[in-house]
């Protein structure tokens, strides 16, 4: 995020598209619920009636997949009506004038097919964005999780730039991640592309220090995204093959698109090791499974969406019969096995390993962590006085050779599999509070499973259910080009009747089943926010409900799970 | 006065940490046995959706409560402002569910007490304001948005106060229109 997390409450105007706040992170809703108290006006972009569209002062319910029409529309709006910051523009940034000739094809007239957004709004929104003084957008996974996703961000980005929404207090654009540390992920190099702290591979002098530090050598090329595995598994040649997979804290046999095409990549790749703190779905195809702490049972520093990093502790010993390290000691282990030694006394060794090599994190001491709590990079200085930066981009200054922003004139593109006769819905992907990712942690956690559990439920609009004769809680089957699986029906006004919604964490009612592994060319990410399905109702609902119990058990016994003694607890 | 727990469907964000939160606060640490009858998760709220509106439902505590008026076997009676129910008096008849204007009563099944029939015997069950839990409603407590509060005597005074303030600058306002 340009600004941080607290700044949310003091922005005069909120534009939140395509994130699920209430659902997603509840602390981050707080934040939206208390800038609506002090007064700041909300603008809601998403298709479903979600909570923040609820308080929102005016919400654009847009058809699943117009992202980037809407927003180019938007933009077209600020520049017709001349909205725009023009002395913004003029010093701090690049490429406008193309912008502003790509944008005169975007009018809310020409668009309103698309994006099912009435003219008249999508002129409100750009009034209120452009001239509330201090606007902030927030985005989520329904702007990153389509196959034109990073375009959409640099949309999104465009319309901070023309109105001068950067470089302040209570502006900018805030992508909220889908995951507790997955920015933590990212800032440590866990990524194709980057060491620790966005330090691109492919740079000759970033590879000297880091292969100077470690004394090793280091390849200069870009590895394969998570995304691309079954590809590389399934249809390169021979020589370019995976052929071993070391997976840890993620569940791709449950979280990634296309399951059946994941489940016969992890059947033929040679090796699969997987490290995790319970047996998950991946787990069935492991040949090496290995143990490791939970985060209650370990120190270390996690990334929030803010670059916020803040220090995790460990509460409780894991028991000392469990045989459990922590992951970087498990890490540690197989390095020095595979002949480099590698110890550490403590994660703040590690710490100040990474910190030494990345000159934006470099002043995130532990000491600084430990006194104030949280440390937003950059941060540069160990001096105390040096407490990281709330908000990027002051004095309109930005991360490009020319010191601007770089306007990006970008065409809307549709989804990849749209509706048709066989598969007339639009599936989408979403979230539910209680049931964080995949369901290693809160699958395993009883409270949470009594507030929901498998099969999981289906959102439908009660006009579609209606239409098919299901009821609320009956089982019913979701199917699409690629697979199927069965789930509750959810009848909900909250949803328009052309699209239906699912959680992914659910065994039975594995969504991923039916998702397309189409990806972003940049970012990779898969298009879980759309392709096509139907419902169907299920006439025999005994059957179906023994069904469910049956595969659930079915696959606690492929886990190695002793069924009889949790069987009460289904 | 009685007291009662209310909630803001402008501040409520539908999480239902309020949910969890009347499971913990009620069943103790009950909640950590392995055993999967050790506890029952019998929330006494219930947060409702719509389409412009979430909030959790949930006992008013009224002060002539119609539950207690049809209870055919005295297990309702008030307390220390707050309108309770004895499990072991309920006979189960669900006369104060039907009677309830608000469906903040329902039944429940009790762990293990049988029926004849070998079903569960269920009793009506509803919030109790944490009654005698320290701490007082956990639901309040662990709101993140701060949507729940504890609605007390002087907080209606405090209400009504603003409600005549309000009417009273409308009705004395120049702009508004008067009927001809």
């Amino acid at each position: 995020m340009s600004n941080g997390v607290h700044e949310i409450e003091d922005a005069k105007l909120l534009f939140v598209f395509g994130y699920n706040g209430a659902d997603s992170h509840p602390i981050v809703a707080r934040r939206i619920v208390r800038a609506k108290r002090k007064g700041a006006q909300i603008i809601c972009v998403d298709p479903r009636r979600i909570e923040t569209a609820r308080i929102a002062d005016l919400h654009l319910q847009l058809k699943n997949g117009s992202n980037l029409a809407l927003v180019n529309s938007i933009a077209h709006v600020i520049i017709e009506e001349g909205l725009c910051d023009d002395k913004f523009i003029a010093e701090h940034s690049s490429g406008f004038d193309e912008f502003k000739e790509l944008c005169k094809k975007y009018s809310p007239e020409a668009v309103t097919g698309i994006t099912q957004v009435h003219p008249d709004d999508i002129r409100k929104a750009a009034r209120m964005y452009a001239t509330s003084g201090q606007s902030m957008i927030l985005y989520g996974m329904g702007v990153c999780q389509f196959a034109q996703a990073v375009n959409v961000v640099k949309g999104l980005a465009n319309l901070a730039i023309m109105t001068g929404n950067f470089g302040r207090w209570g502006v900018g654009i805030g992508p909220v991640r889908g995951q507790n540390n997955v920015q933590g992920a990212c800032d440590m190099g866990a990524l194709p592309n980057s060491y620790p702290g966005y330090q691109n591979v492919t740079v000759p002098e970033i590879r000297a220090k880091f292969e100077k530090a470690w004394g090793v050598p280091l390849s200069d090329k870009v590895g394969i995204p998570l995304t691309q595995v079954p590809h590389y598994v399934l249809h390169e040649p021979e020589a370019k093959k995976i052929r071993a997979y070391y997976v840890f804290g993620e569940d791709p046999a449950q979280s990634d698109p296309d399951l059946a095409e994941v489940r016969e990549s992890l059947e033929k790749l040679e090796l699969v090791i997987l490290q995790d703190i319970y047996m998950n779905r991946t787990a069935i195809y492991a040949d090496v499974i290995l143990p490791s702490t939970g985060w209650n049972e370990h120190d270390g520093v996690f990334s929030c969406c803010d670059r916020g990093f803040q220090r995790i502790r460990k509460v409780i010993d894991p028991p000392a019969d469990a045989n459990v390290l922590t992951d970087w000691e498990i890490i540690s282990r197989i390095s020095t096995a595979m002949g480099y030694p590698m110890k550490y006394r403590n994660t703040e060794e590690i710490w100040n390993e990474v910190i030494d090599l990345c000159p934006s994190f470099t002043g995130a001491t532990y000491e600084k962590l430990e006194k104030y709590g949280n440390i937003q990079w950059p941060c540069r200085s160990k001096g105390m006085e040096d407490k990281g930066t709330s908000y990027l981009h002051k004095d309109g200054k930005f991360a490009n050779p020319d010191g601007k922003a770089k306007f990006s004139s970008i065409d809307w593109q549709p989804p990849t599999e749209l509706e048709n006769n066989e598969y007339p819905l639009i599936f989408s992907t979403a979230r539910e509070v209680g049931h964080y990712s995949v369901r290693t942690m809160s699958g395993n956690c009883r409270l949470l499973r009594n507030l929901e559990d498998e099969p999981g439920w289906i959102q439908m609009n009660p006009a579609l259910c209606e239409e098919l004769g299901v009821k609320h809680g009956e089982l019913v089957k979701v199917i699409s080009k690629r697979g199927h699986c069965v789930t509750r029906c959810l009848p909900t006004d909250r949803v328009k009747k052309q699209a239906v919604y699912m959680t992914y964490q659910w065994w039975i009612g594995a969504c991923n089943e039916l998702t397309i592994a189409s990806l972003d060319p940049i970012s990779n990410t898969p298009e879980y926010k759309y392709c096509a399905c139907r419902v169907e109702k299920i006439e025999d609902q005994a059957w179906a409900e023994s069904y469910v119990l049956r595969e659930y058990e079915n696959i606690r016994l492929s886990m190695g799970i002793d069924v009889a003694k949790g069987r009460k607890a289904i | 006065m009685n007291r009662y727990v209310q909630g803001d469907p402008l501040l409520c964000i539908g999480c239902r940490t309020c949910t969890i939160a009347c499971v913990v606060a009620h069943e103790g640490k009950r909640i950590y046995e392995i055993d999967p009858d050790g506890y029952d998760f019998h929330p006494r709220l219930k947060v409702i959706k719509t389409f412009n509106v979430s909030v959790p439902v949930q006992c008013k505590h009224c002060e002539n409560p119609a539950c207690k008026s049809v209870c055919q076997s005295g297990a309702i009676r008030v307390q220390d402002g707050t309108v309770l129910i004895d499990r072991d008096k309920c006979i189960g008849c669900k006369s104060c569910t039907e009677a309830c204007p608000f469906g903040a009563v329902h039944m429940v099944p009790l762990g293990f007490q049988l029926n004849p029939d070998g079903t569960r015997r269920s009793v009506a069950h509803k919030c109790d304001l944490c009654h005698g839990l320290e701490g007082g409603p956990a639901c309040k407590r662990v709101c993140p948005t701060e949507a729940l509060r504890l609605v007390e005597s002087e907080d209606l005074a405090e209400l009504l106060a603003m409600k005549r303030t309000k009417v009273l600058m409308t009705a004395s306002s120049p702009e508004i229109n008067r009927p001809v």
